[in-house]
């Protein structure tokens, strides 16, 4: 029973391979399958995998910030419901000015997905009809889920605290106090004090 | 005859007691706090023992609950709304949010303290405060209406400009008209 539920996934990246360069792949576990494709793959891909592999559902669409590679990482989840698998297919795109493919015309629902990454992490997608602004409203700031904003910094300039919150701490150190643990040396970069 | 101190007290005293019996409050929730009102005014602590109940718009309402935390975008909102309420009216402020940002301190859009934008009466402590609560912060209400120290609608007046400062520090595309009397 395993082996066939697992063939199912394997026959999908069978068929990626063939016919897309595909850089990474790997089936994370049942029913869980990953691929790592160049920003111009995606179109395709995603075009394949919803015509000819039943992937029809859109799931969602999130963005990672690798600022120690400079780089963003949007990933696009897609879902069959006939053989109940999850399909992830990553890119990556420079952190300064990266524009990727618009994928709204595949479908509808990407473009709410794609207005909130442009406003919160500042990437372009190409053609992408809709007003600038989404959520936030009269913002004249950095897009503020980049990880270089500095939210505690923005706060304190902006609005004003009430005595007697001072010694609130970034939860990473809270946690090294803890545990003990070594704060790894991207983080110390960031890190508040 | 009728303006002298001591007619004036027992009229301040009958409005007062017929005030704090009358408590409508406008049907308008921010943040996550809102959903503790459905059971604060229905069958299982029915806050209407004690004259609180919903109004539909700020013309009618006596009480604006701030419900949690606010976002800079419906401060916008909550202002317009605060400025249309008939006097006298009062502010609640509902949750820790709105005493010192509670978990949400460090976040970019949302206020941290409520008082500097808007004059609250009473605060409500607790995250999320239980209806229990809710109607605690009620009482206190009532019993500083009768006692006429729930004036913060005047002090909004006096202190017009500093409140105003602090708005447009926060709202920086001003579309709305000046508050008039």
């Amino acid at each position: 029973m395993s082996e066939n539920i697992l063939s199912k996934e394997q026959l999908l990246l069978d068929l990626l391979k063939k016919k897309f360069i595909i850089n990474e792949s790997s089936i994370k576990r049942a029913k869980r399958v990953e691929v790592k494709v160049d920003p111009k793959e995606i179109i395709p891909v995603l075009l394949y995998a919803k015509e000819n592999s039943r992937y029809i559902s859109f799931a969602h669409m999130s963005c990672v910030d690798w600022i120690e590679d400079g780089e963003f990482e949007v990933v696009y989840i897609l879902w069959n419901p006939e053989d109940k698998i999850n399909f992830f297919v990553k890119t990556r795109v420079s952190r300064d000015n990266g524009v990727l493919p618009n994928i709204d015309f595949i479908w509808r629902q990407a473009n709410t997905y794609e207005r909130e990454i442009r406003e919160m992490f500042g990437i372009q997608f190409e053609g992408l009809i809709g007003r600038q602004e989404f959520i936030l409203e009269d913002w004249e700031h950095m897009p503020p889920m980049r990880r270089d904003f500095d939210t505690a910094e923005f706060v304190k300039k902006t609005y004003f605290n009430r005595p007697g919150r001072e010694d609130a701490k970034d939860v990473r150190e809270f946690v090294q106090e803890r545990t003990d643990e070594e704060l790894p040396d991207f983080a110390k970069k960031y890190s508040r004090d | 005859m009728y303006n002298d101190k001591e007619s004036q007290k027992i009229v301040d005293i009958i409005q007062n007691y017929a005030r704090k019996h009358s408590l409508f409050i406008l049907a308008y929730g921010t943040g996550c706090g809102a959903i503790e009102i459905p059971p604060t005014m229905t069958s299982r602590y029915d806050a209407e023992r004690f004259g609180i109940r919903g109004s539909a718009t700020p013309r009618q309402a006596d009480v604006l609950l701030i419900t949690g935390y606010l976002a800079t975008k419906s401060l916008k909102r909550v202002i317009k709304v605060y400025e249309q309420m008939q006097d006298p009216k009062y502010v609640i402020g509902f949750g820790s949010c709105t005493i010192n940002g509670g978990m949400y301190w460090d976040s970019y859009n949302t206020i941290n303290v409520l008082d500097k934008y808007l004059p609250v009466d009473v605060y409500i402590n607790g995250c999320m405060p239980r209806p229990e609560a809710v109607i605690a912060g009620f009482v206190k209400l009532q019993k500083l209406i009768q006692q006429g120290k729930a004036d913060g609608w005047d002090i909004y007046k006096k202190n017009i400009d500093e409140y105003k400062a602090n708005q447009k520090k926060i709202i920086t595309n001003w579309v709305m008209p000046d508050f008039n009397f």
